[in-house]
């Protein structure tokens, strides 16, 4: 099943401290401090569950995981692969 | 009225007890701004007194400290702490006067941990404004301040020092103060309870019971006045003078916190929340042994994303 952005908005939500409501796909996460290790992990975790796929080192780059639009394009891309 | 202003030749003070990153700062600049009660910024006056009467116990029962040692060389554990009482609120008395008002309040938030010498010391001549908080708020807050700050102050190292994991050194020192409020409030009709929450859903309405409690009367547009007043430099909450408004945005951020925290932290807080009249927090079926290790490896994962990223930038600064 693919993901869709309000799937992850939602999972966003309910894991992130901070207010998500004005993120848009460019704006950066991670490395903004935006979403904290503890509620990256758990996005983790919610993408391995759903692609069904391990995340492996060469996955863990934050040109893939910092954004809506590239978590998106990443996912997408594992399920194609 | 026992608590009224007229009740008593000189106006009764005001202390506002609250455990650190209840929102005590906040009361203090809503009830700062009324037109007959001055509110400084945290003098620590209070904290530093309940220190001079401090004691230790030895042998048996014997307590070791100044009141006893002042009785051996004729001096009543009453003069002592009226001598004591009249130096401390002689500086919140000159305050008020300075601000053209009758009546004094005094908040420093820890405060909190020295309360049996501080109701010791203030006897009947305050009353007392006590606010509560949701506890898994107030250690999140105590983390931010602590990572702010860069340090901890000696109250809150001492909890750490028998509490190595910090979250639970907080939540210990939320239970102590938090229990001995709430010891207060239930049993001396001078002490006011009230929550955080209630405070930031309604100002005004917490407003109103407040300056009941204390026999002041209602001002009109006191909240709004309270919240454009900037003039109180000093010790006390960054947070709050940033500012404008009241908002409920820093209620119920615990949700957030990761399921395993919750877990720890609830069986440590859970029965403070339930005398305290909060809900008690529940947590979901505990995670599997197979997610906790994959959660672990995912961190180390992370852990090294986060180098590279640092190694990719420094690079490309060397480079430019």
């Amino acid at each position: 099943m693919a993901l869709t952005k309000s799937d992850l908005l939602e999972h966003l939500a309910d894991h992130a401290r901070d207010d998500l409501s004005e993120v848009t796909e460019e704006t950066e996460l991670f490395s903004t401090g935006l979403i904290d290790s503890f509620a990256m992990i758990d996005l983790l975790l919610f993408l391995e569950k759903h692609t069904g796929a391990k995340l492996g080192p060469e996955d863990m780059r934050v040109d893939n995981l910092d954004t809506i639009g590239q978590i998106l394009k990443f996912v997408e891309s594992r399920r194609k692969g | 009225m026992s608590g009224s202003a007229s009740a008593s030749a000189k106006p009764q003070g005001v202390v506002i007890l609250g455990a650190p990153r209840s929102g005590t700062t906040l009361l203090r600049r809503l009830i700062g701004a009324h037109s007959r009660i001055a509110c400084p910024p945290e003098t620590y006056a209070l904290s530093a007194a309940a220190r001079f009467l401090h004691e230790e116990s030895f042998a048996e029962g014997l307590r070791i400290g100044v009141l006893l040692g002042l009785s051996y060389a004729g001096f009543s554990e009453e003069e002592v702490l009226s001598r004591l009482r009249g130096f401390v609120f002689s500086f919140f008395e000159e305050h008020a006067a300075r601000e053209g008002k009758p009546r004094w309040a005094e908040k420093t938030a820890f405060n909190a941990f020295h309360l049996p010498a501080i109701r010791k010391l203030c006897g009947d001549e305050v009353r007392y404004v006590c606010i509560q908080r949701h506890g898994l708020d107030v250690i999140l807050s105590l983390e931010e301040l602590v990572k702010k700050t860069g340090g901890y102050v000696q109250e809150l190292h001492d909890y750490l020092r028998r509490y190595p994991e910090p979250y639970e050194a907080f939540a210990q020192a939320w239970i102590d103060c938090a229990g001995a409020i709430q010891a207060l409030i239930d049993g001396d009709e001078r002490a006011l309870g009230l929550r955080y929450e209630e405070l930031v859903a309604d100002p005004e309405q917490a407003l109103r019971r407040i300056l009941e409690h204390i026999g002041e009367p209602w001002e009109e547009g006191l909240v709004e006045r309270a919240l454009g007043e900037a003039k109180s430099v000093g010790f006390g909450d960054w947070k709050t003078y940033a500012k404008p408004t009241i908002d409920r945005a820093s209620v119920e951020r615990w949700r957030k916190l990761p399921r395993a925290t919750l877990r720890r932290l609830a069986d440590r807080c859970n029965p403070t929340l339930a005398r305290l009249g909060y809900d008690e927090v529940t947590v979901a079926e505990p995670e599997s042994d197979a997610d906790a290790r994959r959660r672990y490896e995912l961190g180390l994962l992370l852990n090294k994303m986060r180098a590279d990223k640092e190694r990719a930038r420094a690079a490309a600064e060397e480079k430019s």
